[in-house]
């Protein structure tokens, strides 16, 4: 990829104006937004910075500052805030790690399918695209039946195909997070898949029909042209499948309640309880700025990777 | 889960309500000041809407000197606005809050004290509703509400399948003994061995006794088995006590209902046992009386009744849901006419007649008047109201999230058999306490 510098701006503009004057034009422009901007992210942030530095309570007139106290719970063994925020921390990276490379693996392999003119593509195409617009509940609640310890659909079928007594799913550690991530893939990879499908019609076919005259096989010919190529667009699939993966919320309350004994529990899902039915504003504050301190410093990391990336791929 | 919505009787309360003629049972003089408007916020969004707009219908058209606009929106909507409401003087005038919010609203100082001076006043005589429900809105002997709407843990139970078990459908279990007899004689494996039998499969029960599962609502049972059993949720300074000799012994029992009698399921869900009580699998099935339509509408030879004493014998006991008629903290100079005719609308909208046309939205009576009304002379629901007295919300401390989360927490591990039954409690009570210290600090 080059980088082309903009052409610089040929003046024909007749008299300069008078000098040292402020032009107030582009910050016009920029006004609506800076208010949006300022209104709804740089304020709510600063407020939130405040609730977290105090025992705060819109009810309660007095805000006492208590200084870092809610932060240094999140690192006193003991606390309830130590231990669920790093355990819930803990499973959100664990659905993450497994989860992203089946999102991508599972959508590269159907793109890599539905790419090839075979027959019925339009109707498939659809087919693994058309669970990602229902509402997380309806998946949720699906999923849920599917893997029900008891009425579930794949223990109905372990035993009417394989004669297999029922697994207990949604209450045995580990397994519960089978119905979740298998959920997940299966609603939000056709999201993935059209990315990979239209990054695969740029690939160009003269490539490949090079790589034929010069005896390439098929593998070789996806290992040494289409991955390559694809590289860009797995980057931009990995950053933004790792970032949702890390806003698990709706899956894991839905399926198991983020049960058995918290094990599916996503963290986002404990700062919401610990604000909202615990009603520890100050404290849920505090876990989310540690929250997206982390996961800012993850963002930097994936950019840092993704610059490199580019800088190494073209110029 | 939405669980103050359902339907029963709608006809017959509705019927009711046009005989009794709406206001006719008006006690109190009713408001008699100049003309005012109120504002009334409340969570009723669902198909109780309808029934909750035509209430307040009436009530205009019969106090021409108020007029009440009401305003439905979800429950945890208002529970994220009403403190910024009341800290900024613009609360609404009237606010419907459920049992579990409402002590912590309480303590924070946005709800204020309804005296026995205004509750007179307005003709509202607690004596007249169920003692725990009016009392789910008190809080350090305050009344701070006045109750709208009620829903009740119940058991519902099988009455073709009782009788195929040899029990008497029409006298479903009471004590702790009958309870266990019924359940061990509903229990049948899949080659025809009843519990007990030499040669029982419990891992391949053909139909089986009582659902038990794990969720918040299956966590209800072993609540009520505590209360009966003398047990409490909460000590005399509200830190959590639901691992005392009197809860570990109850709890004992429900879980030793699957693991010792093997006449419950396992690792069961709430969807699972209700598929299964829909399917005639399971003679007893304890939940939320919401489910009530549900079976009425699929034609079940079923019967309801108060769950049965298994957790001891001290006391009658269920759990409950409720909604409360409430007025928030104003600002000075709040005008006293407002509050006035928002008192009236309280009275008006909890008499009888009111309160009956409300059951058509599947709440229960607030009110024995109401539980006598013929118009539910044959209705299942009447089996539990001989008991309706009996019911009891999680309420009367400001911190019910962080007794109820551990407590749930502490069932689930009980029920799965991760933990012994006094191990899960004691664990329960442990982060429970831990998290209402913390608690504490912010009502200092």
């Amino acid at each position: 990829m080059t980088i082309t510098r903009a052409p610089t701006r040929t003046t024909t503009a007749p008299a300069p104006a008078p000098r040292r004057r402020i032009p107030l034009e582009p910050y016009l422009y920029l006004l609506p937004h800076a208010l949006l901007f300022f209104v709804f992210t740089v304020y709510p942030i600063g407020y939130g910075l405040y609730i977290s530095l105090h025992r705060w309570d819109l009810l309660n007139p007095v805000k006492t500052f208590v200084g870092s106290e809610f932060y240094r719970n999140l690192f006193t063994p003991g606390t309830p805030q130590a231990d669920f925020f790093w355990k819930t921390l803990w499973n959100t990276t664990f659905f993450t790690v497994v989860s992203v490379p089946l999102l991508m693996a599972a959508a590269l392999g159907l793109a890599l399918l539905l790419h090839r003119p075979i027959f019925g593509r339009t109707f498939f195409r659809a087919v693994f695209f058309m669970p990602g617009i229902l509402t997380v509940s309806v998946m949720g609640i699906l999923w849920r039946w599917m893997f029900d310890n008891q009425i579930g659909l794949v223990n109905a079928a372990r035993d009417a195909l394989l004669g297999a007594p029922p697994i207990p799913w949604l209450s045995t550690e580990g397994l519960a997070w089978v119905p979740i991530v298998v959920g997940t893939v299966w609603w939000t990879l056709g999201f993935n898949m059209t990315l990979y499908l239209a990054a695969l019609g740029n690939v160009p076919l003269s490539l490949y029909e090079a790589a034929s005259l010069d005896g390439a096989t098929p593998w070789q010919s996806l290992r040494f042209i289409t991955l390559p190529l694809l590289a860009p667009v797995t980057l931009f699939v990995f950053v933004t499948t790792a970032l949702s993966s890390f806003q698990l919320f709706g899956q894991s309350l839905l399926i198991t309640g983020g049960g058995p004994s918290r094990s599916t529990q996503s963290v986002i899902q404990y700062i919401t309880e610990e604000g909202f039915s615990n009603a520890q504003y100050s404290s849920a504050a505090a876990m989310g700025f540690v929250f997206g301190l982390i996961m800012l410093i993850f963002t930097a990391a994936q950019f840092g990777i993704m610059a490199r990336d580019v800088k190494g791929d073209g110029a | 889960m939405t669980r103050h919505t359902g339907s029963f009787g709608r006809g017959a309360a509705l019927l009711a309500l046009l005989t009794l003629g709406a206001g006719q049972w008006a006690g109190a003089q009713g408001y008699t000041g100049p003309q005012v408007s109120l504002t009334f916020l409340h969570g009723f969004t669902g198909p109780d809407r309808p029934v909750m707009e035509g209430l307040i219908k009436t009530y205009n058209d019969t106090h021409p000197n108020v007029q009440v606009r009401g305003q439905a929106q979800p429950w945890g909507t208002t529970w994220q606005q009403l403190p910024a409401l009341v800290a900024s003087g613009k609360a609404p005038d009237v606010v419907v809050i459920n049992e579990d919010q409402i002590t912590g609203f309480v303590a924070r100082g946005a709800v204020s004290p309804l005296t026995p001076a205004e509750l007179k006043a307005a003709g509202i005589d607690k004596s007249k509703f169920f003692g725990p429900l009016f009392a789910t809105a008190d809080y350090k002997d305050q009344a701070y509400g006045v109750p709208v709407s009620s829903v009740a843990y119940v058991m519902f139970y099988n009455k073709d399948l009782m009788k195929k078990a040899g029990l008497d459908p029409n006298k479903p279990p009471r004590t702790r003994d009958e309870f266990l007899k019924a359940a061990l004689a509903c229990t049948v494996d899949k080659s025809g061995k009843k519990a007990g039998e030499a040669g029982f499969d419990p891992k391949n029960l053909d139909t089986w006794g009582v659902s038990l599962y794990n969720n918040w609502v299956g966590a209800r049972a072993a609540y009520a088995a505590i209360l009966q059993n003398g047990g409490q949720m909460v000590d005399k300074n509200q830190n959590a006590a639901f691992s005392s000799p009197q809860a570990v012994s109850a709890v004992q029992f429900l879980v030793d209902l699957v693991q010792k009698h093997h006449v419950a399921r396992p690792n069961s869900t709430e969807e699972a046992e209700l598929a299964a009580f829909s399917q005639g699998k399971v003679c007893m099935f304890p939940s939320g009386q919401w489910y009530l339509d549900r079976f009425e509408s699929q034609k079940m030879n079923f019967g309801v009744t108060f769950l049965p004493r298994v957790g001891g014998t001290v006391r009658d006991a269920a759990w409950g849901g409720s909604s409360h008629l409430t007025l928030p903290k104003q600002r000075p100079g709040y005008d006293a006419n407002k509050r006035k005719a928002a008192l009236d609308f309280m009275a008006w909208m909890s008499l009888p007649a009111q309160n009956l046309a409300w059951t058509a939205t599947g709440s229960l009576p607030t009110q024995a008047a109401v539980a006598k009304d013929p118009a539910f002379a044959k209705a299942p629901i009447s089996g539990i109201f001989d008991r309706l007295g009996s019911v009891y919300a999680t309420s009367g401390y400001p911190w019910v999230g962080q007794v109820m989360g551990p407590f749930d927490q502490a069932w689930e591990a009980a029920y799965l058999g991760k933990k012994t039954v006094a191990q899960a409690l004691a664990d329960g009570v442990k982060e429970s306490n831990k998290q209402i210290e913390q608690a504490r600090k912010n009502f200092q």
